[in-house]
């Protein structure tokens, strides 16, 4: 057994089959459960990462002004567009590095339900070697492949689109809408491609391995919206990006009304009105006293 | 222009996600996903019997290595964009029905059965289809193997049946369902059909109709072969136990508890059970009470059925090594290193032990002395 084996695939694997073990062998919530956890682990690096790509959405306005005003002047663009992710404190290459170091987690979550799963003789045999000497453990296995009626050892077509749509809805939430035609086009292009690749493995891979995507996606959504709302999932974020221009079309927010003033807020300038002011005040508080000249003048 | 810099996005992106693609299918590879199949071979008059890796049942005689193949068995329909079934696994695309029982031959008929849940006979002689089970569909996985006896196949499903066969005409006499998956082969003695289940039951039934006679719950799964002996049945657990329970009513005798599952069928010679264990130990007990008389620790996990050559016992490990122990002094050597997982059964004739390995051939090692020989290819064509 190897050290990656050793420190992470082995406990993983073992804690998935214990949580099987005590949810009554239900080897579907172990899935659940464990991804949870994993991601909870993670909610630093998430977060970070989340932070990371809301502060580039929220740049967007000013980097379209940079490229409106810089767009012939590459390397004065280029300069530009550094200094403004100095000023604000964004690190473009940020996501991405907290998504490498995400990963290893991610391929040692995935290692280790491949294995539990144990759907063919070899996989059984191989799950052997990375047991605790646990009763639980050993008493457990094969662990029930059976979750809300379908086969987590064999493909699920409702499931393969689950994964496709929760990770399109997580990939569209956080994507960075760009002034950059190139850019947008990219983000654009990530947002489709990887939940369609991922259904696609998911179509041709056991079920648990998507259960496990869909789960993650979903706790990933839960996070964003709690984090920086629905990110670029609204439709009034960004219209769209008008090919042939340079510059990204927003949609007007709508106009804020005026704060309404509070109605016992008095604003007093000068004199005259503050004699105006004490004058109906005094009316008022006759009114209400039953005191109101008119009305004694009626009563006359 | 702007269509090179939509060529440029769209390849970013594409590199992205292949990127991601090998990651996910290099660095995290898991091994273990694809059935493959260990057939184990079966010699009857000089010809030697095994389901190959091609999924199709192969002879060899023995005496001039010539080979005749039968058909190869037929896939279930796949589903699943990477050929993914149950009957194939993530095989690569590749249509080939994996083979983990050992062929049985009884009355110029031989046996196998499937991973793609189908039982074939065919005569002997040619390797002509006689008859199969499912006449039409499949029925889930086959991976133990079939016991025949007094002209009924028994063997266990996958779907957690064990079925009775008219061996003659493959027509279905009986059927009796337990709790959960049947891998493992079953043993008949006595006129009672012993088999276990993943239910954690080794059950023990009447031959004739496949009524129950009694049930013995253990703590694991069951995937090894019963072995009955002096009126015992010899049973190992995923529960790490190696059990002794009277054949008579499944009472029980003692228990041994090792360091992992019990996969392999234990051998008994004079007093003593060899039990190999996925611990990668050789437990040798006393028969009658199951106390240990010496253990061998080997290199890896003994998931193959060992063989009995003249006075030693040869138990090959998951890692390739060949060990012949001393059944008087009980001293151990490993005799060679085959480069290739071994977790099939062992086949002994004539002084040679043939182990089918996955590149598709059959080695052959000479018993007394450890020679490797050269090997049989299994590639049909």
């Amino acid at each position: 057994m190897n050290v990656w084996e050793l420190i992470i695939q082995q406990p993983l694997t073992n804690v998935l089959i214990v949580i099987s073990s005590v949810f009554g062998g239900n080897f579907g919530i172990a899935i659940i459960l464990l991804t949870l956890l994993v991601n909870a682990a993670l909610i630093p690096l998430t977060l970070s990462q989340i932070r990371s790509s809301k502060k580039m959405q929220d740049l967007q306005p000013k980097l379209a002004e940079i490229q409106k005003k810089y767009g012939k002047d590459r390397q004065k663009l280029a300069q530009e567009q550094m200094k403004l992710y100095k000023e604000s404190g964004v690190k473009p290459a940020g996501c991405a590095l907290t998504m490498i170091i995400q990963m290893p987690v991610w391929f040692a979550l995935y290692q280790s339900i491949m294995l539990a799963l144990a759907a063919v003789p070899e996989g059984l045999l191989n799950l052997s070697r990375y047991l605790y000497p646990w009763p639980v453990v050993y008493s457990s296995l094969p662990l029930n492949p059976y979750f809300l009626g379908m086969n987590l050892a064999q493909q699920n077509i409702i499931m393969a689109i689950l994964v496709g749509v929760t990770m399109w809805i997580q990939q569209k939430m956080s994507a960075t809408p760009s002034s950059d035609p190139r850019a947008a086009s990219q983000s654009t292009m990530m947002v489709w491609m990887m939940p369609l690749i991922f259904t696609f493995f998911a179509m041709s891979f056991p079920s648990g391995l998507a259960l496990y995507w869909v789960s993650s996606s979903i706790f990933r959504i839960v996070l964003q919206y709690r984090t920086s709302g629905w990110g670029s999932l609204r439709k009034s974020a960004i219209t769209g990006i008008e090919p042939g221009k340079k510059y990204v079309k927003f949609d007007s927010p709508e106009p804020r009304k005026p704060a309404e003033k509070p109605r016992d807020e008095v604003i007093i300038t000068d004199k005259e009105s503050l004699k105006k002011s004490r004058k109906s005040s005094s009316r008022f508080s006759k009114f209400f006293k039953g005191e109101d000249e008119d009305m004694s003048d009626r009563n006359r | 222009m702007k269509l090179k810099k939509y060529r440029i996005a769209g390849l970013i992106a594409l590199l992205v996600a292949a990127v991601l693609a090998i990651a996910l299918f290099g660095f995290s590879c898991v091994s273990g996903l694809t059935p493959i199949g260990w057939s184990g071979g079966t010699v009857s008059d000089g010809v030697l019997y095994v389901g190959s890796l091609e999924g199709r049942l192969a002879t060899i005689n023995l005496a001039d290595q010539s080979k005749i193949w039968a058909e190869p068995l037929k896939v279930e329909a796949q589903s699943g964009i990477f050929g993914c079934s149950a009957s194939t696994g993530c095989a690569g695309g590749t249509a080939r029905v994996s083979i983990y029982g050992t062929p049985v031959v009884s009355d110029n008929l031989v046996y196998v059965a499937g991973y793609n849940g189908k039982i074939y006979a065919y005569n002997t002689g040619n390797l002509a289809a006689r008859w199969v089970f499912p006449r039409e569909g499949y029925l889930n996985p086959f991976v133990g193997g079939i016991v025949v006896d007094n002209n009924k196949l028994f063997i266990g499903c996958s779907d957690g049946w064990i079925y009775a066969l008219d061996a003659s005409t493959g027509d279905l006499l009986y059927e009796y369902k337990t709790g959960d998956k049947i891998w493992g082969t079953p043993t008949v003695a006595d006129n009672t059909l012993y088999i276990g289940s993943f239910d954690k039951k080794l059950y023990a039934l009447n031959a004739d109709d496949l009524t129950l006679k009694w049930s013995f719950i253990t703590e694991g799964s069951i995937i090894a072969k019963p072995l009955v002996y002096n009126g015992v049945v010899y049973i190992g657990s995923f529960d790490r136990y190696l059990y002794a329970l009277n054949a008579s009513d499944g009472s029980l005798k003692w228990k041994f508890m090792a360091e992992n599952w019990f996969w392999t069928q234990p051998v008994i010679i004079g007093d003593n059970i060899y039990a190999g264990c996925l611990d990668g130990v050789v437990y040798v007990l006393k028969a009658d009470t199951g106390a240990l008389v010496t253990e061998l620790p080997l290199d890896s996990q003994v998931a193959a059925q060992p063989v009995v050559f003249e006075n030693y016992i040869f138990f090959a490990t998951h890692k390739g090594f060949i060990y012949k122990i001393d059944i008087n002094s009980y001293a151990y050597t490993q005799i060679i290193a085959i480069e290739f997982n071994i977790d099939g059964p062992l086949t002994e004739y004539e002084g040679i032990i043939y182990i089918q390995t996955p590149d598709y051939s059959l080695q052959r090692i000479d018993a007394s002395t450890g020679a490797l020989l050269p090997s049989i290819s299994l590639i049909s064509g």
